[in-house]
């Protein structure tokens, strides 16, 4: 019985972080995009000295 | 745990950009400004006659309206304070995107955060995502000569993904296959070669653009570390709020 749920508590331990780490990775992915790589003008000026320090690259 | 992990990235994310933001406006931004002056000089003489004009994007006119491009009414910050802020909040949002993957990349690897492990996993995402795409195309001031920005991005991205799986199959895998994979994988982009375009006619002194590369390297090394360091320590933090630190990282 108290194998059974440990089981259970583990496999929902580990698709909770599976879960923390899809979401966070694609949040990260589309933060880091929109200022390093977003084709669109207004955002490319609003980061452009961002973009160059951090040598994404621009123009 | 993904609230635990996003509030530990926002710290760590807010903490970075502060001290970044503070070494660009002393460091890089002026040198930013004064390549900016050369740069509208040669758009001003920009001419057709380069056997590369395709290839190259010249002074990167059009984003700043000094090109003949039709984007030249495209928005851009005021100088001065306003375009100070976009690059901090342009930081900002960079430095919690970078802590979020920082985080997932800890998290996947079921390694516990510290101050000490995230040092460690900041300085690989430095050489990750800072030093390995900057051996093949260094940090670049505005109105130098590069190649068309599709294929730089490409590469860019190739290579990052590929020092960082080939950092993870030496330093996490670390048997002697991985590890040859790791170094074959790590070396194969800048054998492939980066598309750097070495010719210009930009009047920018050589020693300006050296300058800021190496500063802003300098930089991003302690971007990345105190991105580390903050995420091992706002982590901690933030323990006791989470549904229950024992399985923290089970």
């Amino acid at each position: 019985m108290s194998t059974t749920t440990a089981t259970v508590q583990t496999a929902a331990a580990a698709s909770e972080s599976t879960r923390a780490i899809v979401i966070a990775a694609l949040l990260g992915l589309g933060l880091v995009f929109m200022t390093g790589f977003a084709p669109a003008m207004a955002l490319h000026n609003a980061a452009h000295d961002f973009r160059h320090t951090q040598n994404f690259p621009c123009h | 745990m993904i609230i635990r992990l996003v509030s530990a990235a926002l710290v760590a994310g807010f903490l970075a950009a502060v001290v970044a933001t503070g070494l660009q406006f002393a460091l890089t931004s002026p040198l930013i400004l004064k390549a900016e002056v050369f740069e509208a000089q040669a758009g001003k003489q920009a001419s057709l006659s380069s056997p590369f004009a395709h290839l190259i994007v010249p002074a990167h006119g059009d984003a700043h309206g000094h090109g003949e491009g039709g984007a030249a009414e495209a928005w851009q910050p005021a100088p001065g304070l306003e375009r100070m802020a976009y690059t901090g909040l342009a930081t900002l949002v960079g430095g919690v995107g970078y802590a979020l993957l920082l985080g997932a990349v800890m998290l996947a690897l079921k390694r516990v955060p510290s101050p000490e492990t995230g040092l460690a996993f900041g300085l690989a995402g430095f050489l990750t995502v800072a030093l390995a795409p900057a051996m093949g195309l260094p940090p670049e001031l505005p109105g130098m000569a590069s190649a068309e920005l599709g294929v730089r991005q490409a590469w860019w991205v190739m290579t990052v993904a590929a020092t960082g799986l080939g950092l993870y199959l030496i330093a996490v895998r670390r048997v002697p296959l991985t590890i040859a994979g790791g170094l074959v994988l790590i070396v194969a982009p800048h054998l492939a070669g980066a598309p750097l375009v070495v010719d210009s006619d930009s009047k920018l002194p050589a020693a300006l653009a050296a300058q800021f590369a190496a500063r802003s390297l300098g930089i991003s090394l302690v971007f990345w570390a105190v991105i580390g360091l903050a995420y091992g320590w706002a982590w901690n933090l933030f323990a006791d709020k989470a549904v229950s630190g024992g399985r923290s990282h089970a």
